[in-house]
């Protein structure tokens, strides 16, 4: 049976060659675009190395401070984070990094080589982002504490200063006139993972003027938070306690006239992807439904063209399935092997679609990823784990099966519907 | 001719009604589509008030003690950042070169003010940016007086301590001009005890390349050298035709030549780049839509090839007896063609009624009679367009049957 359903498909697209290349290549874009934008979505969202604990983590990547003079949106100083988020109990990690990567000259013996995006952070950014070393390893807590400028460098840039990636743990640079070890290097990191991302790491402790630079009566300063919890079924508990300890928090600096507004953070992953504006709190709910209309569309418009022509399509066959119902098929097989049919091309285009998509996520990954708001001058790295997880395959197959009963449940319907007798007479 | 056509219509309303569906449908989000694109493209040609071309963005550092230049004896930084501009100023292939804090275009850093003359006042509800800046700043960014000033008499006018406001400073209170209001002094909320005296109005300076401009206020005032240290945005315009070079050779003196006590040097980026990643969310929508918008054209230009496919060989047999009683090819062709365009007219009249309530309701940009016609307009043009592609190649099949084979099958 199964043979002949395949054997019988081909015959059908055979029959009516234009017919059939204009609904693959109908599905077939519109699974495309339907991919591209889940895949838009999903690079976001989607855990890859080094975020590969994505589904873990919470956010907090700004502050809402207000004061007598009104209220101000900025990064953290160091000592409000250790006070609010490093003292949580419930974390399995929590970590403070630079929120904006500055892009400072490197260079070996003193002749300018190129800029690089660098990174400050603490020792257990390391515990909570999975990098992978090819050479030395990084900055541990006592090395952190001491505030020894040894740096963690991307393999691109151990090329461009030394000519090789291997080996070069230990020896130094000049990082913005101030000499710089090279305590390890790692394979390089997509602006994608954007919590992750820079080209050059180095202990925070080695700027401590920078670390006493703060506003907002020290409240604010350059640092973001990120926390990684347990477990994801921890989620819930680690955001009430961040939460009370940013309620504790607001006691203490009352008698200084500043409030920390707190617009419900920390922030999972997905709510941190629609963060854009510190003072307002991402609306994950409309996101949902503006990208549920979208979908919607993609399907719909594509689903009512190929409605009309399956059903034309069918009217040709109508005296096959007359006779077929005369010799005692029921209404519910035929409606079943049309679906099936059907069901073939839409994968086959399907896949078509599918693969069209990934080819366009690599040429124009500038303009399909790049995140709003970053200041890079480097494209966002994309390539297949990052692109495709299990995840992706299953919308595919999801939407191409929505699709396929969309566009052939009511024409198969209608075709099963007729009397045998004006079947055959070929009266539809 | 038409009457029968559209009788005929009136009479296959069955097959017909999908298209008319799927036209209508079409014509709705195509509105969407057209009238998101049309507010964005007639928004970006509105004069920006200020050039980027050739402008650069250089960012200055202070060295850590860490260093080993550091040098710990030198602490007058605003000192040593005019000096540094002095020598950035001096070089043969700048034009102009300034200080600010946050006041470069398509900067995500904003100060704004509150200014008031007499009883008026703005920037309590709206925003007014307050660009805050060394006198040649409007000479890099070649910002205009509304009066026709050029950028060195604004900066003139910056150099005796006053300030520039934008032309329509005030517009939210009926007065469109701010001309008459030259010389007088206003109060800023910055320092309520001095009174700043206007110099100059200046052409709408727009804040994002896709604003019409008309909710752009600005303000620009100087800052002495004690705010030096703080300005840390230094911007400057090359000469037309000396871009080739400059970052490189900058890059060479940025260790010998323009270190300056403990500055130095960190990044040099140029405006376009700048401004493209600025205005990323905004592209990326365009970008969206654009695509969009051509996936509904393709899947117009698909379905309705497959449709009339179809109907033309179930017609086989309609059309040669048409021939045979005399019509000509070409009138086979121009039937296939209006059945189309007849379909597409009545699904555009419901889609209007349709687009109607989508603007009230709030969910596309304001409602103004003349743009929902043009846009209307437009995206019915598109649409038919795509019918007309795609009834053509089952339109040319139709004219070449030939009536007496296609009456002998009957």
């Amino acid at each position: 049976m199964n043979n002949t359903i395949f054997k019988q498909t081909w015959q059908q697209m055979h029959e009516q060659p234009l017919i059939s290349i204009v609904s693959i290549v109908g599905t077939a874009l519109s699974l495309f675009l339907i991919m591209l934008v889940v895949m838009i979505k999903q690079v976001t969202v989607a855990p890859f190395a080094p975020e590969s604990n994505r589904d873990r983590m919470l956010y907090v990547k700004f502050a809402s401070i207000g004061s007598p003079d009104g209220e101000s949106n900025c990064p953290w100083s160091i000592s409000s984070v250790n006070t609010i988020y490093k003292s949580m109990k419930t974390p399995q990690a929590v970590s403070a990094y630079t929120s904006f990567p500055s892009r400072m000259p490197l260079s070996v013996d003193e002749t300018k080589a190129f800029n690089a995006d660098v990174k400050l952070t603490d020792a257990a950014f390391w515990k909570i982002f999975d990098f992978s070393f090819i050479d030395g390893k990084p900055y541990d807590e006592a090395a952190y504490k001491a505030g020894i400028a040894a740096a963690v460098i991307d393999r691109t840039t151990a090329r461009k200063l030394f000519g090789t990636d291997t080996g070069v743990a230990g020896r130094t640079f000049s990082l913005g006139h101030t000499s710089v070890k090279v305590a390890g290097v790692v394979s390089d990191v997509s602006t994608l993972a954007s919590a992750a991302y820079a080209q050059v790491w180095l202990p925070l402790t080695v700027e401590k003027e920078g670390l006493n630079e703060t506003t907002m009566n020290g409240i604010g300063g350059i640092f973001s938070v990120v926390i990684l919890a347990r477990q994801k079924s921890d989620l819930k508990k680690v955001h009430d306690e961040a939460v009370a300890n940013v309620n504790k928090f607001n006691l203490a600096i009352k008698k200084e006239g500043m409030k920390l507004i707190n617009r419900n953070r920390p922030y999972d992953t997905e709510k941190e992807a629609l963060d854009f504006s510190a003072n307002n709190e991402p609306d994950v709910a409309a996101e949902y439904i503006t990208g549920g209309i979208i979908f919607l569309i993609l399907l719909i418009v594509p689903a009512v063209n190929l409605s009309s022509m399956t059903h034309s399509r069918l009217r040709q066959r109508i005296s096959e399935i007359g006779i077929r119902r005369a010799f005692g098929c029921t209404r519910w097989s035929i409606a079943r092997q049309i679906l099936t049919e059907n069901m073939i091309v839409t994968l086959c285009a399907g896949v078509l679609g599918l693969l069209l998509s990934v080819a366009c996520a690599y040429g124009c990954n500038e303009a399909l990823f790049t995140r709003p708001y970053t200041n890079n001058i480097n494209a966002p790295m994309v390539d297949v784990s990052i692109l495709l997880h299990l995840s992706t395959f299953g919308y595919a197959l999801a939407f191409c099966f929505v699709l396929n009963l969309l566009s052939t449940g009511i024409p198969a319907w209608h075709a099963c519907r007729t009397s045998i007798i004006n079947d055959l007479n070929g009266r539809g | 001719m038409n009457k029968k056509l559209i009788r005929q219509i009136r009479n296959e309303w069955r097959s017909n009604l999908w298209i008319f569906t799927e036209l209508l449908i079409v014509s709705v989000v195509m509105w969407f589509v057209v009238d998101y694109m049309y507010v964005m493209i007639s928004n970006y040609y509105v004069p920006r008030g200020f050039d980027i071309s050739h402008c650069y963005l250089i960012r200055v550092n202070n060295l850590p003690p860490k260093s080993r230049e550091y040098n710990p004896a030198d602490t007058s930084y605003n000192d040593d950042k005019a000096e540094l501009l002095n020598r950035i100023q001096h070089r043969p292939d700048i034009e102009a070169a300034s200080l600010s804090m946050a006041s470069y275009p398509y900067d995500g850093s904003n100060s704004t003010a509150a200014i008031s003359y007499d009883t008026i006042k703005v920037g309590t509800d709206d925003w007014v940016m307050r660009r805050l800046v060394t006198p040649d700043f409007v000479r890099v960014f070649r910002y205009e007086g509304a009066n026709g000033e050029t950028p060195e008499q604004l900066a003139e006018q910056l150099k005796e301590g006053k300030i520039l406001v934008s032309d329509n400073l005030f517009a939210e209170h009926n007065i469109p001009s701010m001309r008459n209001y030259v010389g007088k002094a206003f109060k800023l909320d910055i320092d309520s005890t001095k009174k700043y005296v206007l110099g100059a109005t200046m052409k709408t300076v727009k804040y994002l390349d896709f604003d019409s401009g008309k909710k752009n206020f600005s303000m620009v005032m100087t800052l002495g050298k004690e705010y030096y240290n703080v300005m840390d945005e230094l911007c400057v315009r090359v000469k037309d035709n000396m871009d080739k070079d400059f970052v490189n050779n900058l890059w060479k003196d940025a260790d010998k030549q323009l270190r300056v006590g403990n500055l130095f040097i960190s990044d040099i980026q140029s405006f376009q780049d700048i401004r493209t990643n600025y205005q990323r969310s905004e592209t990326n929508d365009m970008r969206n839509y654009l695509l969009g918008g051509a996936f509904l054209m393709l899947n117009i230009f698909l379905g309705i090839l497959g449709t009339f496919w179809f109907r033309t060989q179930q017609r086989k047999g309609e059309i040669a007896l048409m021939k045979a009683l005399g019509s000509s090819s070409r009138d086979v062709f121009v039937r296939e063609i209006a059945e189309g365009l007849i379909i597409l007219t009545a699904a555009t009249v419901v889609a209007a009624v349709l687009d109607l309530n989508i603007a009230y309701a709030g969910l596309s940009t304001e409602l103004e009679a003349g743009r929902f016609a043009i846009t209307v307009l437009i995206s019915y043009l598109l649409t038919a367009l795509m019918i007309v592609i795609g009834i053509w190649f089952p339109a040319r099949k139709a004219m070449k049957i030939q009536p007496a084979e296609a009456l002998h099958d009957e």
